[in-house]
């Protein structure tokens, strides 16, 4: 038992080192990880005259959503294209481990993009109030967000661009009801309902109240619905995957 | 002990029936090899038993383990060369070595030097570092087979390991699966080159719209097949003027003094020639027999004219 452990263990790390190796240390994700959430943030910051901590919370949540559920909706569709996933389907792996690799992969991604956001608030002494907890949160959320990406690429397609069009469809509405950029508090009251119900309103909310002290919902119960869709997330994924994966196989 | 055993398996696409209740066994150490036309089920089946589909009905077992059941435990004893699958194109011929062999747990430092020997086997060694979009076809087809080895494999499944390559890669990749028997590895292989299959099986199966119809040594098949010899024999004058007519049983030619006889059962054939010369004094300056081509009992077994 001990031995299948340790088996599963190196082959999910196998995998994630293939991921970073193939996907994420490329230049174009890399550029498209700083620029996308940068941009879009001084476009919606500059010149409003907001604290800079209250910017910061707001970055760390973009830069997640913009790296941590980048690539991982298309390692699918692109290695069944490349005949690569019968390949590597044909190891002893089983779907799940290859896609418990992929969202750690893209869990690496996403916070190592963050970290230097967190550090340079850190050198301008703008620090969470709990950071073992901020580091948590921003932990499960990667891994939230990763285990989305994956979620959509469990349509038995081999085109990329399908599953991206999906991917934006829901992550870019995501971004605006979320109070990432603006707090929940600020947003038309007919947006609660859905913001509510928005897996990243919870980290957004639970990081605002990390760096600037007031949050739309008590702390907790944000850290723990950050959990319970990481979690739910990643079982979703795996399951669909799961039912797809021979779909997938006969198309080839 | 089988290494391979199929027990009814069915598998079907919609309203397609791919595979229609295949039952094989396969011994250790054999070269088994699954020919059929386009379409017959050969991929299918091969899925079916490597655990890459799920079969509809009945089960397969990889030296006496389910292959569903225990697909981590089978795939840990098998290689496998999938039809028409890549390395990573954008790792180099070495990381894809690497990274199968940690798939497998292989400790660190035993992956690098099965990975080394085995591109040294492989004439691959010298283009370790070249990623492997950049090899032609037939090193990517031996860097896949190298991949498929590098776990150790008691069972090695090859679909179509020589097709689409030049003479010499194809050559080099039938001479790795002989020394694979060697070694002892079973070897269950699907492919369209049909002399290739009769040269290299210990036995074959013959697969046509998802079912076995024939299954046997290659020689075997032939005598079942009942396909025919050309017997060719070169006499010392003319036969224009002969009687031919105990030769009329069989299909003949006659041209000049060359005669040729189509049967099945050739040591017949030529005692009742050698009979016939004495009988007539004709002297016999050659005589050729040619056993029937593989492909020649491929294409009776395949298509249903036995």
């Amino acid at each position: 038992m001990k031995d299948e452990y340790v088996h599963m263990f190196k082959a999910v790390w196998a995998i994630c080192w293939k991921d970073i190796k193939l996907y994420y240390a490329k230049g174009p994700i890399v550029v498209t990880g700083v620029i996308f959430p940068i941009f879009l943030w001084m476009a919606f910051y500059a010149g409003k005259g907001l604290e800079l901590k209250e910017g910061l919370a707001s970055l760390i949540i973009l830069t997640l959503l913009f790296t941590a559920s980048s690539v991982t909706p298309i390692i699918a569709p692109w290695e069944t294209r490349q005949r690569t996933l019968e390949m590597l389907l044909s190891r002893p792996v089983t779907v799940r481990w290859v896609l418990v690799g992929d969202v750690l992969a893209s869990t690496i991604f996403g916070i190592v993009f963050v970290t230097p956001i967190i550090a340079l608030g850190a050198i301008l002494n703008i620090t969470p109030a709990n950071p073992f907890l901020t580091i948590v949160a921003i932990t499960f959320t990667a891994v939230g967000l990763s285990s989305l990406g994956v979620m959509f690429s469990a349509i038995p397609t081999d085109t990329p661009a399908d599953v991206i069009l999906l991917s934006s469809l829901v992550k870019l509405p995501l971004m605006f009801v979320s109070g990432i950029l603006v707090p929940i508090t600020r947003l038309p009251s007919w947006i609660l309902p859905i913001a509510l119900l928005s897996p990243i309103t919870y980290p957004a909310d639970f990081v605002r109240m990390q760096y600037l002290g007031s949050s739309f919902l008590p702390p907790y119960l944000s850290l723990i619905f950050t959990v319970l869709f990481a979690l739910v997330f990643m079982i979703l994924a795996l399951e669909l995957h799961e039912k797809s994966i021979f779909k997938r196989l006969e198309k080839r | 002990m089988y290494a391979i055993e199929a027990f009814d398996l069915h598998k079907s696409f919609g309203n397609v029936k791919a595979v229609n209740g295949v039952s094989l066994k396969v011994r250790k150490g054999e070269i088994c090899g699954l020919l059929g036309p386009n379409g017959a089920g050969k991929t299918t089946t091969i899925r079916m038993l490597t655990g890459l589909l799920k079969p509809d009905r009945g089960y397969a077992l990889i030296m006496e383990h389910d292959v569903v059941k225990e697909s981590i435990k089978v795939k840990k004893l098998i290689g496998v060369v999938p039809e028409e699958a890549n390395p990573y194109p954008d790792l180099s011929a070495w990381d894809n070595l690497i990274f199968v062999g940690r798939l497998y747990g292989i400790p660190n430092y035993e992956i690098r030097k099965r990975a080394s020997d085995l591109l040294k086997l492989l004439d691959l060694y010298t283009m370790k570092d070249r990623k492997a979009k950049n090899l032609s076809k037939g090193q990517r087809q031996k860097l896949l087979i190298a991949m498929a080895l590098i776990g150790n494999p008691k069972v090695l499944f090859l679909d179509e390991p020589t097709s689409g390559l030049d003479v010499l890669s194809a050559r080099k990749i039938r001479e790795l699966i002989l020394e694979m028997k060697n070694e002892g590895i079973t070897v269950f292989l699907t492919t369209h080159n049909i002399e290739e299959a009769g040269e290299l099986c210990d036995r074959v199966a013959i697969i046509r719209n998802g079912r076995i119809v024939a299954e046997g040594a290659p020689n075997e098949l032939k005598i079942k097949a009942g396909a025919y010899t050309y017997v060719t024999i070169i006499f010392n004058k003319p036969l224009e003027n002969c009687k031919l007519d105990f030769i009329k049983p069989y299909e003949y030619k006659v041209q000049s003094s060359k005669l040729l006889v189509i049967c099945s059962r050739p040591a017949e054939v030529v005692v009742k020639i050698v009979e016939y010369a004495k009988k007539y004094g004709l002297d016999i300056l050659d005589i050729k027999i040619s056993p029937p081509s593989f492909e020649e009992v491929f294409v009776r077994l395949a298509t249903g004219e036995v």
